[in-house]
């Protein structure tokens, strides 16, 4: 039996049972090439479910929107490595008991789907040394390398360039699992801290105000970049905010999921470098 | 025989266009995205294209656009309205559903009162459309009753010949007349064939679809719930439509003076219909998605006789999750009646 047949039949014992309410996963999309999010809440509809390397999106966003997880029930989920790492991140923050989830793992190895063993977030602790050791992809590395070669003046003119092409659908943010505040400090309108306007300034605005919160948050699993209807190279801001948290903290975001948020704690041992 | 523009003097006809003072804008790719854009040069545009991501509506209706400047002082208000500037236009290599968006949305915009903003730029545009010769698994024109080579919201249709040197050229109004008159030493008589338009299948039945979203009962229907599950709740795929014409009116600056805004807005977003006493009539994602269904295929068509969808697809070739307006009319269609 094939991986996809074993998650499917699994999930579909675990509706069955009453184990978990629903199961998140993938399946067929408008084109041969692509998959989309299908929520299983029978076992019949766990037939629906897809597993291949067309299966990259990050689902954990799923888990804390709509207010899903608030009636304390289980709910399976299809996640991949840098989807563990944003449950990590979600669970360190509180935001996700790790009871209430059951985890179909998954890794895309050179075109194949590779099982993951292990149920319970607990199963998993071994990602945190996958993403202690893991190298960037070459082409972002390439890249930011690229933009960090260019004078400030240069860097200025190709963001002006991509963020003037943001039209503020806010797809990042909502395709983004750690963007789960319930009123995003842009839709904060009494008063209007920051304006709704998508001119270039209102742009960088809200750019740079989502990359702030991100910073030492970021799972790098490129669901924001990937949601970008205008193709804002958003991976290489979370790739540079990533390097920065490490470099000054040596921090590794959802490495496991009882980490210490690195900017929403405090230690004595602290690096003070960036105190002026 | 037929007026033929050879794809050879295009650039004698842009130079021509300019120095009849027009600016020129075609389907160009820029920094990593493909829109309409001002071009200099027939090698600037990509005409190859199927579609731009982003729609031509963004050069009538901006996502951000500055109503009046205003200054409250002490004794008096002083509020200055700024308006567009009067800036003719030939927007060259348009694809007929794009151009149908913009034909879609004017009576919108000149209804209860008249949009000096969309007005002043329409009427000083012209707009070259070139009936499609590809599509790909997104286009729907046919599906709502359009083609691959309507002409409608055109004022000049080109139509590819066949054998891939230019275009038989047709003026549809005195706007597109004149525009080619300016050209007319570029022009050829000839008997070149058109290609062929492509073959693009129905995807659902949109009179069935009107028939079920006009019944009331099925306003409540489960069926929403279950066909926006997986909505994220974004704009992209109202931001990059060629008929979505919602916008906010804003005021940006400080206490004594600052810009009025008209900005583009989205039912998609929580914040759309939400109330200042915090209650919101539309409290989750499915009745968002149902608004933007029902307002595009029956409340719009109630009002102005057409529907508010031209069949580009853009709404699911962008969407971050899959979804878009094919997939719910076909499921509509596919209802057991």
């Amino acid at each position: 039996m094939g991986i996809q047949e074993q998650y499917r039949s699994e999930a579909a014992a675990m509706l069955s049972s009453g184990e978990v309410k629903l199961v998140i996963g993938f399946g067929a999309g408008s084109t041969a090439d692509r998959r989309r999010p299908v929520f299983a809440r029978t076992a019949e509809e766990t037939g629906k479910f897809v597993l291949d390397p067309a299966c990259i999106a990050n689902l954990t966003t799923y888990l804390v929107s709509g207010g899903l997880l608030s009636d304390g029930k289980k709910v399976a989920i299809f996640l991949k490595p840098d989807s563990i790492r944003s449950l990590n991140i979600l669970i360190s923050e509180s935001q996700i008991r790790p009871e209430q989830v059951v985890i179909f793992g998954y890794a895309i190895e050179n075109g194949e789907i590779m099982p993951l063993s292990g149920r319970s977030i607990s199963d998993f602790t071994e990602i945190g040394g996958r993403i202690r050791s893991a190298t960037p992809p070459p082409a972002v590395l390439q890249e930011a390398e690229q933009i960090e070669a260019m004078s400030p003046a240069e860097r200025f003119e190709f963001w002006k360039a991509q963020f003037s092409k943001c039209i503020k659908c806010y797809a990042c943010r909502q395709a983004c699992p750690m963007c789960y505040c319930k009123r995003c400090i842009v839709d904060v309108n009494q008063p209007q801290w920051i304006n709704t306007s998508s001119h270039t300034l209102g742009n960088f605005e809200w750019n740079i105000v989502r990359a702030f919160h991100l910073a030492g948050r970021c799972a790098a699993c490129g669901a924001c970049d990937r949601a970008c209807p205008v193709n804002i190279p958003l991976r290489l801001i979370n790739y540079r905010m990533g390097k920065e948290v490490k470099e000054a903290f040596n921090y590794y975001a959802g490495e496991c999921s009882d980490q210490q948020p690195v900017l929403a704690s405090f230690s004595q041992d602290d690096p003070e470098t960036f105190i002026l | 025989m037929t007026r033929i523009l050879l794809k050879q003097r295009l650039d004698d006809c842009i130079a021509a266009w300019q120095k009849a003072g027009y600016r020129v804008l075609g389907p160009v790719k820029r920094h990593d995205m493909s829109s309409f854009d001002e071009v200099q040069k027939a090698s600037d545009m990509d005409l190859d294209l199927i579609l731009t991501e982003r729609t031509i509506k963004d050069h009538f209706f901006p996502q951000t656009e500055p109503l009046i400047r205003y200054k409250i002082g002490r004794q008096q208000i002083d509020s200055e309205t700024m308006t567009p500037p009067e800036i003719k236009r030939v927007f060259f290599g348009v694809r007929p559903c794009d151009a149908s968006g913009l034909a879609i949305d004017d009576p919108l915009f000149g209804w209860d009162y008249r949009d000096d903003y969309w007005f002043r730029r329409r009427e000083n545009s012209v707009i070259v459309a070139i009936a499609c010769t590809r599509a790909d698994d997104f286009c729907m024109c046919t599906s709502v009753k359009l083609s691959p080579d309507s002409t409608e919201g055109a004022d000049i249709m080109l139509r590819p010949l066949a054998n891939g040197n230019g275009w038989q050229a047709e003026a549809l109004s005195a706007g597109g007349a004149a525009l080619l008159d300016t050209v007319s030493p570029m022009l050829q008589e000839d008997s070149s064939e058109a290609a062929p338009v492509p073959v693009v299948a129905a995807k659902f039945d949109v009179e069935k679809v009107m028939a079920w979203l006009a019944d009331k009962d099925n306003f409540e229907s489960q069926f929403w719930k279950e066909i926006s599950l997986r909505c994220i709740g974004c704009g992209s795929c109202t931001f990059l439509c060629p008929t979505c014409h919602c916008f906010d009116i804003q005021d940006e600056g400080d206490t004594y003076s600052g810009i009025r805004r008209k900005n583009w807005d989205s039912c998609s977003f929580a914040l759309f219909t939400m109330h200042t006493s915090g209650h919101n009539p539309r409290n989750v994602q499915s009745t968002r998605w149902r608004q933007r269904i029902m307002h595009k295929f029956n409340y719009y068509r109630g009002k102005f006789g057409v529907n508010s969808c031209s069949g580009c697809g853009r709404c699911t070739r962008q969407c971050p999750v899959d979804m878009g307006i094919t997939e719910t009319l076909q499921a509509i269609s596919n209802l057991p009646r």
